[in-house]
């Protein structure tokens, strides 16, 4: 009888102990954030005006008006989103249909191939910086958006093939089978019955192939040379790095216009981001 | 009959690709495409136009870019500076035109075995040569892959393969600052030199810095990767046997940080965290937990321990989702048998949960490791504020770009973008992250389902 009730006892403490931690992670985690958000609606300019309290006084847009007037911060966010969508669409367009021929063909040097996507896919893309530089110089591509486009399609292609391919490969080949028997030719088995089937892992696809470029700073710093072709990475970082004392509220303005974004759309797709990564990462 | 068929299409198409598919195999459209891509080949290897004509001399365009590459230029200081001879270019030119000539030895071995499997149709078949038609019919059928190929090929022979082996070729160089930086002055070939200034200490502050580099890197993986999936482990398992509703409650809230770009996340800490203004600074003083300003930025101790909790912040989440969807697949028979055995749920959830969760969890691991290893922005953005050196300096600084929390990435993008720019040992560095990381890679991929089930 004792026992059980030190058992309860004992349960009750634990379950205490436990909700604390979640209670204090909980604010460990949305402190910066509140933080943020609270800084892009100061009044204050600098990091030392706004002090602990992350709730400004008399709120104000007065941050967001001085980063739409005083920087090219609107051309950054224009040149991030054509930079995206040429990257998202010829991303999912190039490595389908690649992936497609390596799961569903047989050819010479299809395994060399594959091996060495696999090694390819492990190298940080900046490692080879000094001849993309020199190849774009070649082509014309240094400071356009297209030239820094190629470098992250390029850069996209062996994981997302792999990714793809192993997707497909767990379709049974019968499915595009019977729509060749039927006359299809592979182009119409591949865009009418392996694509619809593939939809979670091209939803994957087109989501972090979209947001890819928003946040890389490297290869953009390497490309990109003029202020009004920026990214919004480039051009925050150059809004903030080591004029802290000046600019970090407007800096906060910046971040919450591209984290809000991002929120949001990782609500949205959270199921099949979720998904293809469990079934990417997580075998038995 | 046989033999001589045999005999003399592979000698015509040894001796020039394409031959031997017109001459006696029946197969002009393939044979004369063949022969085009050797034709063109041939005319940039072997011929010279020397501006008042050509010239059949083996030194073709192909050849005088290839021996750019060996040679990389003459030093030449009486000329201007802009005509002088760019090593960096001439060597991308060479490695271009090396993989032309690679391409090109792909298709001609592809045209040899090709006329032996046409003679042994032949010869099985008792004397019956497939024609052009039947030629054509095949394009069509293969053309789906062809094209379905190409553009990936192209993009990573030119994006991908192409830059990695120049920044191996540039391990072997003397490409840095001062003296050897075109078009100024020129690049030289120096073999193994860079390997033993770095390893063997030939100079011993590069030797040192390199060491200090080395060390952190695997210190700070294993210990970045240990504290974001045991965190992540942990906020799972409290999270689970709770109240549906609490739970998701505090679910919601933990993947926040995951869902914000991992950038932003560190230029924001970075500024939390800032030694003089900083908020974190200012509320411990306030609270009169500290008299004195903590250097968390710029004190090295400070610095690597603000890095890996920063990290913990930014990468629990991913691992708590992990964790929590493997831990909804375990059968629930499991935990009834146990509780039916008199087990409670602390000797479950150490005896059950947490070893099937890890040993379904291994790749994860490696993936985190690997991705640490690669950990740019934790130690490059978080320490944007933290001075000129970006972070707490060592003593070689200032010579080797290498601070107290630089790890391997970092290193090798500083030593290219920062003045002294040194890029020939930023290419030893991308070699050596290679090479340990090729293993990981491919022990990783050989536990996939892919690999088990195709073999490949």
């Amino acid at each position: 009888m004792t026992n059980n009730r030190n058992h309860k006892i004992l349960n009750i403490l634990n379950a205490f102990v436990v909700y604390i931690v979640l209670i204090l992670t909980s604010i460990l985690i949305l402190y910066p954030l509140v933080y943020v958000v609270g800084s892009a609606f100061s009044s204050a300019s600098s990091l030392q005006g706004i002090g602990t309290n992350p709730f400004p006084e008399e709120p104000t847009f007065a941050q967001f008006r001085r980063l739409f007037t005083t920087t090219n911060y609107l051309t950054w966010y224009k040149n991030t989103l054509q930079i995206a969508a040429m990257v998202c669409l010829s991303t999912v367009v190039i490595t389908s249909f690649a992936a497609y021929v390596f799961s569903r063909f047989n050819f010479a040097m299809r395994k060399q191939l594959m091996i060495s996507f696999l090694v390819f896919q492990i190298f940080p893309s900046f490692i080879g910086m000094v001849a993309i530089y020199v190849l774009l110089l070649r082509l014309g591509g240094l400071d356009t958006k297209w030239g820094l486009a190629l470098v992250y399609i390029a850069g996209n292609i062996p994981y997302n093939t792999w990714l793809v391919k192993g997707y497909i490969d767990n379709i049974p080949k019968s499915f595009d089978e019977a729509a060749r028997i039927d006359g299809a030719s592979h182009f119409q088995a591949f865009t009418k019955v392996i694509l619809p089937i593939s939809r979670p892992i091209i939803t994957f696809l087109i989501i972090t192939s979209f947001l890819g470029p928003w946040m890389d700073f490297i290869i953009p710093r390497m490309v990109l040379r003029s202020d009004k072709q920026f990214t919004l990475a480039l051009g925050l970082f150059q809004l903030i790095d080591g004029k802290a004392a000046n600019n970090y509220t407007v800096f906060a303005a910046g971040a919450l216009l591209i984290a809000v974004p991002f929120v949001i759309m990782f609500l949205i797709g959270q199921k099949s981001l979720m998904a293809v990564l469990g079934s990417a990462g997580v075998k038995e | 009959m046989d033999v001589r068929l045999r005999q003399k299409a592979l000698i015509s198409g040894v001796l020039f690709i394409g031959l031997g598919h017109i001459l006696f195999l029946k197969q002009q459209v393939k044979g004369a495409l063949y022969f085009l891509v050797g034709l063109i080949t041939f005319y940039f290897v072997a011929i010279e136009n020397t501006g008042s004509g050509f010239r059949l001399n083996f030194n073709g365009f192909i050849v005088q870019k290839i021996r750019g590459f060996i040679t990389l230029g003459v030093f030449n200081p009486n000329l201007p500076v802009r005509e002088r001879d760019h090593s960096i270019f001439m060597m991308v030119d060479g490695l271009l035109c090396v993989l032309i000539i690679v391409l090109f030895l792909i298709v001609y071995v592809i045209s040899i075995r090709d006329i032996l499997k046409i003679v042994r149709h032949y010869e099985v078949s008792g004397g019956e040569l497939a024609d052009n038609r039947s030629f054509l019919k095949h394009v069509l059928n293969r053309a789906f892959p062809s094209i379905g190929l190409s553009p990936v090929i192209i993009l990573l022979l030119f994006f991908v393969v192409l830059p990695i082996i120049f920044s191996f070729c540039i391990a072997f160089t003397n490409y840095s600052y001062p003296n050897n930086i075109p078009p100024a002055n020129k690049v030289d070939w120096v073999f193994f030199q860079n390997f033993r200034d770095l390893f063997g200490g030939a100079q011993a502050m590069w030797t040192s810095a390199l060491w200090r580099v080395l060390t952190w890197t695997l210190i700070w993986a294993i210990l970045s990767t240990a504290c974001v999936y045991l965190t992540g482990m942990f906020m799972a398992i409290s999270l689970s046997h709770r109240n549906i509703k609490i739970a998701s409650f505090f679910r919601s809230i933990f993947i926040l940080p995951y869902a914000v770009p991992a950038v932003l996340s560190m230029m924001v800490w970075a500024n939390l965290l800032n030694g003089t203004f900083g908020p974190i600074n200012a509320m411990l003083m306030q609270s009169g937990l500290i008299s004195q300003n903590i250097p968390w930025l710029t004190d090295i101790g400070f610095a690597r321990f603000s890095m890996v909790v920063v990290t913990t912040w930014c990468g629990f989440p991913y691992h708590m989702l992990m964790v929590t969807s493997i831990m909804t697949s375990i059968s629930p028979d499991l935990y009834e048998a146990a509780s039916i055995d008199g087990a409670s749920k602390r000797q479950q959830t150490f005896k059950i949960t947490i070893p099937l969760v890890l040993s379904q969890t291994v790749p994860l691991i490696i993936m985190a490791f690997t991705f640490n290893i690669n950990n740019f922005g934790a130690a490059y953005f978080l320490f944007m504020g933290a001075g000129s050196t970006r972070g707490p300096s060592a003593a070689d600084t200032v010579s080797t770009n290498a601070n107290g929390i630089d790890i391997v990435v970092t290193w090798i993008y500083k030593l290219t973008m920062q003045n002294p720019q040194k890029f020939q040992y930023a290419s030893v560095l991308a070699v050596l992250l290679f090479a340990v990381l090729t293993p990981f890679a491919i022990w990783n991929y050989t536990r996939t389902k892919s690999y088990k089930e195709s073999g490949l």
